[in-house]
């Protein structure tokens, strides 16, 4: 491969070559082989951003999120099992050995993950009755704290959970590219498909019974949907700061407008804007400074930093009756 | 396993973690009681950053990575005012934006930690000395600490122990009843304050041994666990910190003995979560195989009770087969012959091959649960007005509740009637009722 264009690019410059090389490849001047890591780590986050829009909308009106929270841990779990039942190596699930990814073990592991879960949260509360706040809290820390301790056991190392918290946008490869948007067509086509039965079972669960759409059907569904974006995520920011991709830009959305419609298109336009100016700014931060921070950090941070940003534009500005 | 508290290497890690878990294990009790628990989740991932940047900070002012208890005050401080932070903007986003507590809770989470995480790839490039020091935190690391940690952790568990103490009455008003409290004039306010210092207190000492991903299981598991047991909530605190301390030792104990090096966050938190389900599944009275073992003998009771009954009603001397039986009480084989066989053994019931009979005891006990059945069913008619041919089901299930003393107050209150509302004898008191 020849050399990285975005090489020696301040933050500016980044995007001058960014629009030269969407020019190429538009062209077709340039194809599939040619994409860069910077053109992979923002591929990758973009789809990352939209799949988590689209799910966290749906969990932000139905006051969902911490499940959401308890997914993101208990998936380390799943993980872990499904490298070690599927006979691969646990050290790829770094990404440093080769052929690391086997897509539908990751998305069958994220799907029992899911399932199990809500299963066991709500198992635990309404069985035997522990308070809902208490029982969420300790399912996923116990099965997070089996999940480090399977990796470290399996890798004999003490170490190697930390990127599975933390991420890794540089060891992208190209096929990561392809789980991560495989998961976001899932999506899409998911809520396209059910999305007057989301809508409905998120703003009146009693009319949606009377009629006969189980709501719980489509709770279990939507956690499915939220652990399988959470393992599309895991590789790229770890699978901790893909929360703040489910919750920061629906929350900013969420102050703009009212539209359910329009949250969503908001949403996503947030998190992809966060994950282009984060991108940019981690090649900046290399070119001008020498510093190679986490890109994922960025991203997280470029989306606090757009919610304050809405947060003052609602608060100082004159409120508009319309919105 | 004397060792873990004399050996010099050995008692620093343990008595720090059992300090911290402890005091974890105190402070969670409140905020479970608040069902606020998931509050300590987003608290102590908002620590993070402040760890990091505690690192960053004692870097620049010339510390070195060695001086290992400088440093650990530079962390606490940070890890405290970024926690403090945290729960700040949590209160802000619930109650000036009206944001759901849930949402609010996971946005704060995600975003303190990516800042975290962001200054944590800086430490990695530019104080690589320190890096090692801002990995601890994540998972947690007991067996690097030394004695020095001793002191200082037992100190921050005394003062949490000793607030706790001061404002003992205070806290349990504001717990259980928010509006009596407010109205007796207590500064609820200002004792939210102090319980918010607590949390964020425990949770700073908390991550050097447990990590900042798992601190709330710490905060969780140790009530939870103390619940089980007790309805007191002085009992409970002491429970909680018990259970805490131990877990802090099983911890330490298992991440060494198991042989691999296994980090001591996540065994800690296993041990606590081993005990909280061991309390939820086995604890007397409130644990979950009690509660069956109670259900299943009062069901058993019930259909014993019943059997009788429907034997009665066939008339005296009569008697019924098996089959009868089956086709009266309507239910499974199984259950139906344990039940025969348990009357047997009480001396209710005789057999001759499949064909059952009362004995005289077994006929009083039948003629009791009728007198209550109809008894009740004369209350329901003459003193709560309810149609007669509505009372036969509610009866049917207090048959099997009326004690003893309730049927005396009954027999004095409806003045010992001899017919029920559907003009059925009720037999009659087996105590004298001459003095109605």
């Amino acid at each position: 491969m020849e050399r990285n264009p975005y090489f020696g690019a301040d933050f500016f410059n980044f995007f001058l070559v960014f629009a030269s090389r969407i020019w190429g490849f538009a062209t077709g001047t340039l194809g599939w082989n040619d994409l860069v890591s910077d053109e992979i780590q923002l591929l990758v986050l973009s789809g990352i951003a939209a799949s988590s829009a689209l799910v966290g909308t749906f969990l932000v009106l139905r006051k969902m999120t911490m499940l959401a929270n308890a997914i993101s841990h208990t998936i380390l779990l799943g993980i872990v099992l499904a490298y070690f039942f599927s006979l691969r190596n646990v050290e790829s699930i770094e990404g440093h050995g080769s052929g690391a990814l086997h897509v539908p073990t990751l998305l069958i592991a994220a799907l029992i993950t899911g399932v199990a879960t809500a299963f066991l949260t709500e198992f635990f509360t309404k069985a035997l009755r522990l308070q809902e706040d208490a029982s969420t809290g300790l399912i996923f820390t116990t099965l997070f704290a089996l999940g480090i301790v399977c990796v470290t056991v399996l890798t004999r190392s003490a170490h190697i959970g930390t990127e599975a918290v933390m991420g890794n946008v540089d060891a992208l490869q190209k096929e990561d590219c392809w789980l991560v948007f495989l998961i976001l067509a899932l999506n899409s086509i998911l809520i396209f498909l059910f999305f007057k039965e989301y809508q409905l079972t998120t703003f009146d669960p009693a009319l949606a019974q009377a009629l006969g759409f189980s709501a719980m059907g489509f709770n279990y569904l939507l956690m499915v949907q939220v652990s399988a974006t959470v393992v599309g995520a895991f590789r790229a920011v770890g699978v901790l700061m893909v929360l703040a991709f489910i919750t920061a830009p629906v929350l900013s959305a969420r102050l703009c407008t009212h539209h359910l419609h329009r949250l969503i298109f908001l949403a996503i336009a947030y998190g992809v804007t966060a994950s282009l100016i984060g991108v940019a700014l981690a090649r900046h931060f290399l070119t001008s400074y020498d510093l190679a921070l986490s890109t994922g950090g960025i991203v997280v941070t470029v989306l606090g930093v757009l919610f304050l940003g809405t947060l003052f534009y609602y608060l100082f500005l004159p409120q508009r009756t319309q919105r | 396993m004397l060792h873990y508290f004399t050996d010099p290497v050995l008692r620093a890690p343990t008595l720090g973690a059992m300090f911290m878990c402890a005091a974890a294990g105190l402070v969670g009790v409140i905020f479970f009681l608040r069902k606020q628990s998931l509050l300590g989740e987003a608290l102590s991932h908002a620590a993070y950053p402040g760890v990091i940047l505690g690192v960053i900070l004692a870097a620049l002012l010339g510390f070195s990575d060695l001086q290992e208890a400088s440093l650990t005050s530079f962390i606490l401080w940070g890890a405290f005012v970024t926690a403090l932070a945290g729960l700040f903007s949590i209160y802000f986003l619930e109650n000036r934006l009206k944001i759901h507590s849930d949402a609010a809770l996971c946005l704060i989470l995600a975003l303190f930690y990516g800042v975290g995480v962001l200054l944590a790839s800086h430490v990695q490039f530019t104080l690589t000395n320190f890096y090692r020091q801002v990995q601890v935190y994540l998972y947690g690391q007991a067996a690097t600490m030394t004695d020095i940690y001793i002191l200082i952790y037992a100190l921050l568990l005394l003062v949490i122990g000793a607030i706790i103490w001061f404002f003992y009455k205070e806290f349990q008003l504001i717990t259980f009843d928010r509006n009596y409290a407010q109205t007796i004039g207590i500064p609820t306010q200002f004792l939210d304050g102090i319980l918010f210092i607590l949390i964020v207190s425990a949770i700073v000492i908390g991550i050097r041994s447990v990590g900042v991903v798992l601190m709330s299981a710490m905060l969780v598991a140790p009530a939870a666990a103390a619940r089980q047991f007790t309805h007191h909530f002085s009992k409970m605190l002491l429970l909680a910190m018990g259970i805490g301390a131990i877990s802090g030792f099983l911890g330490n104990y298992f991440s060494i003995e198991l042989g691999v090096s296994l980090p001591t966050g996540p065994m800690i938190v296993l041990s606590a979560a081993a005990i909280c389900f061991l309390a939820i599944l086995f604890a007397p009275q409130r644990g979950i195989l009690w509660r069956m073992v109670r259900t299943a003998r009062f069901r058993s009771r019930c259909q014993q009770e019943n059997i009788l009954k429907a034997i009665w009603r066939l008339g005296q001397g009569a008697g019924a087969s098996l089959e009868h039986l089956k086709r009266l009480i309507g239910t499974n084989s199984v259950e139906l012959a344990f039940n025969l066989w348990r009357l047997r053994v009480n001396g209710w019931l005789t057999h001759r091959g499949a064909h059952y009979e009362l004995t005289p005891d077994g006929i009083n006990r039948a003629a009791k649960i009728v007198r209550l059945h109809r008894l009740w069913e004369v209350y329901l008619v003459d003193y709560l007005g309810m149609g007669a041919e509505k009372v036969h089901r509610s009866a049917e299930e207090m048959e099997h509740i009326l004690t003893p003393e309730l049927e005396r107050e009954l027999t004095l209150l409806l003045k010992d009637p001899k017919q029920d509302p559907h003009a059925q004898p009720i037999p009659p008191a087996p105590f004298p009722t001459a003095e109605v």
